[in-house]
């Protein structure tokens, strides 16, 4: 498959050649070839999209039931012209990413060092891990009659639903990473001497790092699908609570936007994760 | 070889399918009438405790409950309920969305069952200005509730509206996060149970000719497919206003039980609503008939709550119907009166 690209590529920047312009042609070819998964994402996604308008062009489905992406962009850009429910669109976008930001620091704050004390210390994961264990798999939407009662309509009761779902995803990554440090290194470290300080710093945590990540990075995204639990709470902004309520007079176009908004926003925290990943754990997947 | 098989299991599928099209288009009667109805105490709950649906229909009946009105949307474009009885609001909304229903029948007009509730101290729609106010969303209380602040001409912009689930209103309460609620029995006897004091009722708007009531919407589709039936229900319906209308207390009695609520509570709502007959229906008044159903209160009713809805930003002033009659369908109520 590749060796055929790649002479597929060769004789049109042989044909190229011949033309004026050589290096252009084949910087075009290179440029393809690195780009090539990026493009045929993009083109997956763009059949997509086109087959979504022709469901609603051709009235396979009706509108009501699948908004067009041409009505989601027209919708669009009148919450962005007019707000909806008279706030402006991006505050709404703000406010959920604000919410779930300050609750994604707190619980990455607090989580990570739990749950490496978790998998250092034998002893505290198995006093902590009932409760972890017990509230880590509830449907965070369960508690919210409960938070409701103890936390009140404000923001606390908001940020409380989103911290715990990540908080715990959080404890349990962590610690688990910890668990899957080699023995063998450990040892190794032992052997040479060394503290238990320096067997942290230097074997468990630069060992642990990466499952790490990737465990901040499942947690936030548990963390940002219970964004609608916490915004079902007596809301009045924010994304979650669009789609919500515009699901209630039915304005399905509205809660497509919310989803894509939604979708989007979540997709960036990941990238933005990976490449803190990239940044501050190369060695990820490097191992010997 | 694989492809073999998976055609076969193709046609026996498609085979499957359009034989139970075939048997259920033959039917007369669905195997099944779905309606959706609140957890609260309204009339034709009678029907739903001595089954006279079942017993006219000749068909099971399926009660699917809904938390407000805005499920009730849902619900319809999901194609999971025929037939509900829910606000005027989140109806004159779905239509606006060109939802497939008609409205067949407007049984209930909310006067006191549907109250603001304020904590002491708010004695007035003006005292509320700097207060937090609930409500469940797209409901025909927080219809009234906006209505009521824009005649009063209180500046809505000071009032901090929350929308909450009408179980949600109570707990809000109880923790004094809130401190007025616009809402229904039973939830309203609640908040006054716990030292809430009504401030207004739905039917203190109708001095100013706003009318918010509860209305029987089929679905069209069904009702295409089994007009008989729909007539029938709306003949039940009256016959159990009539049973509540000859002896209230033991209707009331009835629904608390079946209810599982207290019976004063349920015996305030149902008297908190007013119930105009079949043929009181038919008059311009409130419907009318095919003739004169364009101009009737309840058509221009529906159009006032829509404009308010566009005008709030809950939908689209593009979306809002010139008029409303061609969504009511006054033909059944007419059969149904003759019926009798």
């Amino acid at each position: 498959m590749n060796s055929r690209a790649l002479t597929a590529a060769d004789a049109l920047s042989r044909r190229r050649t011949t033309n004026t312009q050589p290096s252009l042609a084949r910087n075009v070819v290179t440029w393809l070839r690195r780009r090539k998964y990026a493009l045929i994402s993009a083109t997956a996604v763009l059949l997509f999209v086109l087959l979504w308008q022709l469901c609603g062009s051709l009235h396979w489905v009706d509108a009501l039931l699948l908004p067009p992406p041409s009505e989601i962009l027209g919708t669009a850009a009148e919450l962005i012209s007019n707000g909806y429910r008279q706030t402006p669109l991006w505050q709404h976008f703000f406010i959920s990413v604000a919410r779930a930001s300050a609750a994604f620091v707190v619980a990455v704050g607090a989580g990570v060092p739990l749950g490496l004390g978790m998998g250092l210390s034998p002893t505290l994961a198995a006093a902590l891990n009932p409760f972890v264990q017990f509230l880590r798999p509830l449907p965070k939407i369960a508690l919210i009659p409960l938070v409701i009662v103890w936390f009140g309509i404000g923001e606390s009761a908001k940020f409380f639903l989103i911290f715990i779902s990540t908080f715990l995803s959080v404890v349990v990554g962590a610690a688990a990473a910890v668990l899957g440090v080699s023995q063998a290194r450990l040892r190794a470290a032992q052997t040479l001497g060394a503290t238990h300080h320096q067997i942290f710093a230097f074997v468990v945590l630069p060992n642990a790092l990466p499952e790490l990540f990737t465990s901040v990075r499942l947690s936030i995204g548990i963390g940002w699908t219970s964004l609608i639990a916490a915004e079902m709470v007596a809301a009045n902004s924010g994304l979650g609570w669009m789609v919500i309520n515009a699901g209630s007079y039915l304005r399905t176009d509205v809660v497509l936007l919310g989803i894509v908004l939604l979708g989007l926003t979540g997709y960036f925290f990941d990238w933005a994760l990976v490449q803190l990943q990239r940044r501050f754990v190369p060695w990820a997947g490097k191992d010997a | 070889m694989r492809n073999n098989w998976l055609n076969t299991l193709l046609a026996v599928a498609i085979a499957a399918l359009q034989s139970f099209a075939s048997v259920a288009q033959a039917q007369a009667v669905p195997s099944e009438v779905r309606f959706a109805y609140a957890g609260g105490p309204r009339v034709w709950i009678l029907g739903k405790i001595d089954g006279a649906f079942e017993k006219a229909f000749g068909t099971k009946v399926k009660w699917i409950p809904f938390a407000s009105g805005a499920d009730v949307l849902t619900l319809f474009a999901a194609k999971e309920i025929d037939i509900a009885r829910f606000g005027s609001s989140p109806a004159a909304a779905g239509i606006a969305r060109k939802l497939p229903v008609e409205v067949i029948g407007a049984p209930e007009i909310i006067a006191t069952s549907e109250r603001l509730i304020a904590r002491k101290g708010i004695a007035t729609l003006k005292d509320l200005e700097g207060k937090t106010v609930a409500f469940p969303a797209n409901s025909t209380a927080q219809y009234a509730f906006e209505v009521a602040v824009k005649l009063a001409k209180v500046d809505r912009s000071k009032i901090k509206g929350l929308a909450l689930k009408p179980a949600e209103i109570v707990a809000a309460w109880k923790r004094n996060d809130i401190d007025a609620a616009y809402v229904w029995g039973p939830f309203s006897q609640q908040l006054e149970a716990d030292s809430g004091k009504e401030i207004f009722a739905t039917r203190d708007l109708q001095k100013d000719d706003v009318l918010v009531f509860n209305n029987f919407v089929v679905r069209k589709e069904f009702a295409e497919h089994h007009p008989d039936l729909v007539v029938k229900f709306l003949r039940v319906a009256q016959d159990k206003v009539d049973q509540y209308k000859r002896d209230p207390d033991a209707a009331a009695q009835l629904i608390a039980t079946h209810l599982d609520i207290p019976l004063e509570t349920a015996r305030s709502t149902l008297s908190g609503l007013q119930y105009p007959s079949l043929a009181e229906q038919l008059t311009p008044a409130y419907i009318g008939i095919e003739s004169t159903k364009s101009t009737s209160r309840i058509t221009r009713a529906y159009k006032d709550t829509a404009n308010f809805l566009a005008d709030i930003g809950e939908i689209r002033k593009t979306d809002v119907p010139d008029s409303y009659a061609s969504a009511i369908n006054t033909t059944y109520l007419q059969r149904a009166v003759a019926v009798k």
